[in-house]
């Protein structure tokens, strides 16, 4: 990071570091009163997490753990969270961030002994930001992997640098992890368009997809990272753009849609954060397959067990995925972004995807669809 | 006409009973070369403290073991006490005729019973060294007497061999018996964990001994008090044998049977003698030297069928619990030890008897012995050691036939927490009475009595609780313990970070750590 901090990190820096100072006070005041401090972490357990019809994520349920420093078994569990947080207002004040694996190392050296795997100090990190509704970003620290790209009409203000997303090279501008201390500068684009493959990013960009729809056009590179989830959140609710999401027409694919639109299970506890509920799956669908005759794969075992979970999944529980889900598992097929190479290069954006964007937005693009 | 009883009792008064020892030395505890040395030993101490205790003294006895010309099974024994001293006249019958000691017609719970102790340690000597005993003895008029004894086999008399007198300003008497094969060894039945176990059973004793090898141990006395003396008292009918009654009849001064049962016994009045004699159809004015086996026999019967009062308890002298304990936390250092004395109880419809338990834990309790001394590099015992008495004296051999033994052994111990084969617990059982029921005539293990093993065992449970109590308390202090520490280790940390990052200044943990921990800081 640069010294000089945009005023988006100061606010980020001074919520967080209140949330934290709220934390120390609160216990300061406890061991003065002869009262053990007690934390109220938010459960994170699997039958904690519910899914927010209305809000369409998974969010967490009421139910809290307490974590007492009058229990022999769990002061060591709350000095350790002390400390992490601690760790976490170095680094706020500092401007820093740290990987969590460089956490995870920082620990070998404080008194309350080191954890014992990362897994474990990943937990204390988790419980912090459940705790404060905080990502982990906010508290200086950072998943190892960056986002993924962006390409189109943007520009953005890292610290005093500030980059134009179409003359980031070809590459585009890569999302960090510290996105939400980004500022958008400008936006010129409409919309966006964010693809499951790298290959189908290029091929988006190449056939000039940016230009031709106003659109931002983002690589998922499979899984959304975190950093990417809030890109998509952040632009969706600051710069109003609305989000169309195409992955592979494959369980796996709807999936890598639906964790963008309605959040993880894992990440109940920030999903308010992350989860972009009115961004829209376009494709590719078990409709198209049909429609566009394209080539396919046979289903394996695992991709009809997913098929099967997916349907019972709350998130899937609408018309459109209901149905999709079972025309898969009907025809029994699968078929990948790329197979619209099958009707050259240029078809899925010049045909495509003006077809899919009317579906969405009942307008006419490149005077087609 | 001569009855068969009348032959077998003229045999038994021509016998010499010294050469009835000779023949039996084995039943006398003369058996095995570990097992004579401290049978020596026991009967040198245990008239050394009978005799203090007489005397009204606080016992301060010596023991001293010393190789003679190197040879291995070749050894001095030296056992000197600090009591009133023996009148030169008597020397030849206190140590060179059996059954002659001053104890076998009353009723009196001492450590000895039968008077053939420290005679039949000169006879142990004199048969393996061939040497005679050397007594000195003073009643401390400045005056001291050294004498050499040996016994005449044929007459069961004691034979002065030398004697010389010399000035000496002091008062007790000094016994040395060189005997050949037996052997020296700090084990379990030898003479070091003998004395111990005397010294535990015995706390207003101090005990000095010296091991071959020069090493000097002293048993320091845990009390000043000395044991009130227990009351001669007459035997009491249930509790006496025909043999018993023969010897009676051959001592007393009554003329008649009837005043021989009468004044010889105890509870029995006139009219009982009388009633007893008439059920046994033996006359009254029977003279008692002429009783026969036949009607001595007769007359035990008979007192079967008449109601007499039990006898009386009040000659009963136990320890105490009080005594006891002083003697287990001198002796063993423990963390814990509980002693309790219980109240008379009787045995075979009658026979008064008392039970005293000890446990001590932690410290030098338990089988350490093994683990020490000359067996050093073998694997020491650990657990439970159990340590019987009878009138204080200690029981060493023959544990497992003894009740004592049963009794401890039909415990569930894991019931009071406690493993028998680890935990450093020394269990301790004394059984004091006028009339112990040993299996033999070596006095080393308790009768299966119904009664006595029930009322062992019943003491031995209400030690055990309180045993468990501690182990429990214990256990909880440990835990306490461990609680305060991972407080105090972690308690500062989430108030020094709690402070940094609130940006104030660190609270005082004292309090808190008071409260949640029960630490106390000043």
């Amino acid at each position: 990071m640069t010294k000089e901090a945009t005023s988006l990190e100061i606010k980020h820096r001074k919520k967080a570091l209140q949330a934290l100072a709220e934390l120390g006070r609160k216990i300061v005041e406890d061991i003065r009163n002869a009262q053990p401090p007690k934390l109220k972490i938010p459960s994170r357990s699997t039958s904690n997490i519910i899914y927010d019809r209305k809000n369409r994520y998974f969010v967490l349920g009421p139910r809290y753990g307490i974590r007492s420093a009058g229990s022999m078994k769990q002061i060591k569990k709350v000095a350790q969270l002390l400390c992490t947080a601690d760790f976490a207002r170095e680094l706020i004040e500092s401007g820093k961030f740290a990987t969590l694996r460089e956490m995870y190392y920082t620990a070998e050296g404080w008194e309350v002994g080191p954890f014992h795997d990362q897994g474990e100090s990943d937990a204390i990190i988790e419980d912090l930001e459940a705790t404060f509704g905080l990502k982990r970003e906010s508290l200086g620290l950072t998943p190892e992997e960056d986002g993924a790209a962006v390409f189109g009409q943007i520009v953005f203000r890292e610290g005093d640098v500030t980059i134009d997303a179409t003359k980031a090279g070809r590459g585009g501008y890569t999302i960090p992890p510290t996105i939400d201390d980004v500022e958008f500068v400008k936006c010129r684009a409409k919309r966006i368009i964010a693809v499951e493959t790298m290959g189908m990013y290029h091929r988006l960009i190449q056939e000039e997809a940016w230009k031709k729809f106003d659109a931002l056009i983002v690589g998922l590179k499979g899984q959304a990272a975190r950093a990417t989830r809030r890109f998509l959140k952040r632009a969706n609710e600051e710069l109003g753009l609305p989000v169309y999401l195409n992955c592979d027409g494959d369980p796996f694919g709807y999936h890598i849609g639906m964790v963008i639109i309605s959040g993880s299970a894992n990440l109940a506890y920030i999903n308010h954060e992350l989860a972009v509920p009115d961004a829209k799956y376009i494709g590719v669908t078990a409709s198209d397959i049909i429609n566009y005759k394209l080539p396919t794969d046979k289903l394996r075992e695992l991709d009809i067990v997913r098929l099967k979970q997916l349907l019972k999944d709350p998130r899937y529980n609408t018309e459109f995925w209901q149905y999709e889900i079972k025309k898969m598992l009907e025809i029994g097929r699968k078929a990948e972004q790329q197979a619209f190479a099958k009707y050259g290069l240029a078809y899925v954006v010049n045909d495509y995807l003006p077809a899919k964007l009317k579906e969405v937005e009942g307008k006419e693009f490149l005077g087609k669809g | 006409m001569k009855s068969l009883a009348d032959e077998l009792f003229s045999d038994f008064r021509e016998h010499s009973v010294s050469e009835f020892f000779r023949r039996n030395a084995a039943m006398l505890g003369y058996t095995g070369k570990i097992r004579s040395l401290t049978t020596i030993v026991h009967e040198g101490v245990t008239n050394a403290i009978d005799a203090a205790e007489e005397a009204g003294i606080l016992p301060k006895i010596t023991v001293m073991i010393k190789r003679v010309n190197d040879e291995p099974e070749h050894f001095r024994i030296i056992i000197e006490d600090n009591a009133s001293g023996i009148p030169e006249q008597y020397l030849p019958d206190v140590f060179g005729k059996m059954l002659a000691g001053t104890k076998l017609h009353r009723a009196m719970q001492q450590r000895g019973q039968q008077g053939i102790g420290i005679s039949g340690c000169v006879m142990f000597g004199q048969i393996t060294s061939g040497k005679p005993a050397t007594v000195v003895t003073s009643t401390g008029k400045g005056e001291a007497v050294r004498v050499d004894v040996m016994i005449d086999v044929d007459k069961n008399q004691g034979k002065i061999i030398n004697k010389e007198k010399f000035k000496e300003n002091w008062r007790g008497t000094r016994v040395e018996i060189e005997a050949k094969e037996v052997v020296y060894m700090r084990s379990r039945y030898g003479p070091f964990n003998y004395l111990r176990m005397t010294a535990i059973a015995n706390p207003h004793a101090r005990i000095t001994f010296v091991e071959p090898d020069g090493t000097l141990t002293i048993f320091e006395n845990a009390t000043d008090k000395i044991p009130e003396r227990p009351k001669p008292m007459p035997l009491h009918p249930w509790g006496i044998m025909s043999d018993d009654l023969l010897i009676l009849a051959k001592r007393t001064k009554a003329r008649t049977i009837s005043g021989l049962l009468s004044t010889e016994l105890s509870r029995v009045s006139k009219a009982k003698a009388d009633e007893v004699c008439r059920l046994a159809n033996v006359s009254p004015e029977k003279k008692p030297s002429e009783l026969t086996w036949e009607e001595a026999e007769k007359i035990i019967s008979a007192f079967k069928q008449v109601k007499l009062l039990a006898p009386p308890t009040s000659g009963l002298r136990p320890i105490g619990a009080a005594e006891l304990e002083n003697g287990m936390r001198q002796i063993l250092n423990p963390e814990f030890v509980y002693t309790l004395t219980r109240p008379p109880k009787v045995y075979r419809g009658g026979l008064p008897f008392i039970v005293e338990v000890g446990i001590a834990y932690g410290g030098n309790a338990g089988k350490t012995l093994e683990s020490r001394g000359e067996n050093e590099g073998a694997e020491g015992e650990a657990g439970m050691d159990l340590i019987r008495f009878a009138n204080r004296a200690p029981l060493i051999f023959d544990q497992g036939g003894c009740a004592i033994t049963a009794a401890a052994r039909s415990i569930d111990w894991r019931r009071y927490g406690v493993d028998i084969n680890n935990a450093p617990l020394t269990l301790f059982v004394n059984i004091s009475s006028a009339y112990v029921p040993y299996t033999s005539a070596g006095k080393q293990s308790i009768a299966d009595e119904p009664e006595i093993v029930n009322e062992i065992r019943t003491a031995i449970m209400e030690a055990a609780r309180e045993l468990k109590k501690f182990l429990y308390r214990r256990l909880r202090a440990k835990e306490r313990q461990e609680r305060a520490g991972i407080f105090e280790k972690f308690l500062p940390v989430v108030a020094r970070k709690a402070a940094r990052l609130a940006g104030v200044e660190e609270p005082d943990i004292k309090p808190l750590l008071k409260k949640i921990a029960g630490v106390d800081h000043d």
